[in-house]
């Protein structure tokens, strides 16, 4: 079992590798990895209630931490009273946290 | 008393054109309020980051001046870690890629900023705690 961040800043609704990114952060999370996504930039954007995005809201309901960058979000106007349920907003100060616990960090 | 970690960072986008800019330099930031000791290896477009020619300029379309737009420089975040970590005891270690510099004719960096080349990247994640590779796509 390793533990993974993925730092994703891109979104599924501009860019269509995100979907290949979220196959690779589900299949990981699959065989038992400790996963974390952590959501920056234009990755936040499927965060929002309302948002389409069937890819994105299996990984919000399978056993990953999913986290959003509250600097992202506060430039982009979405209050975290709009964020699907169980998205937690973070500073960035936590990816630190986890490459100083050795996690497998990892930019999208 | 824990001991000070390094962590490596590896950037490639040049200055005023992506948001990544702003996402790695508050990356670096955090690492020195987390007082982690923090390399970078600057590759490609990120060579010019630093370099000491960038200047400020006013905005006729938002109607500022040069000081009223205090338009931000990459140069000036750079000198603002190094301060930091210096003001904390912390190592902060810039290389540019100097093949990468002499490309793009921006070999003049700030005070600090070394010239190296891909093997500083590679000794650099080898003495590091952790790494983290920021490309473009």
């Amino acid at each position: 079992m390793s533990d993974y961040v993925f730092l994703q800043s891109q979104d599924p609704f501009t860019e269509t590798q995100t979907l290949a990114q979220y196959q690779l952060i589900h299949n990981l999370a699959t065989k038992d990895n400790r996963v974390t996504l952590y959501l920056i930039q234009n990755g936040v954007m499927p965060a929002r209630r309302g948002a389409l995005c069937k890819p994105f809201d299996l990984l919000c309901n399978q056993n990953i931490n999913v986290v959003a960058d509250r600097f992202s979000l506060a430039q982009r106007g979405i209050e975290l009273d709009q964020l699907k349920s169980g998205i937690n907003a973070e500073e960035i100060g936590v990816v630190i946290d986890a490459m100083l616990r050795g996690d497998k960090v990892i930019w999208n | 008393m824990q001991q000070r970690k390094q962590l490596t960072f590896a950037f490639m986008d040049p200055p005023f054109e992506s948001e990544r800019t702003v996402s790695f330099f508050r990356l670096l930031d955090a690492a020195l309020d987390k007082n982690a000791d923090v390399c970078v290896f600057a590759y490609e477009g990120a060579a010019a980051l630093a370099f000491a020619k960038q200047a400020q300029h006013g905005n006729a379309v938002h109607g500022h001046d040069l000081q009223q737009e205090d338009h931000p420089l990459t140069k000036t975040w750079i000198k603002a870690l190094q301060d930091k970590a210096s003001f904390k005891g912390l190592r902060f270690e810039w290389v540019n890629c100097g093949l990468c510099v002499d490309e793009r004719g921006v070999n003049e960096s700030i005070d600090d900023c070394q010239r190296g080349g891909p093997s500083d990247f590679w000794t650099f994640a080898e003495n590091a705690f952790n790494s983290l590779t920021i490309g473009t796509r």
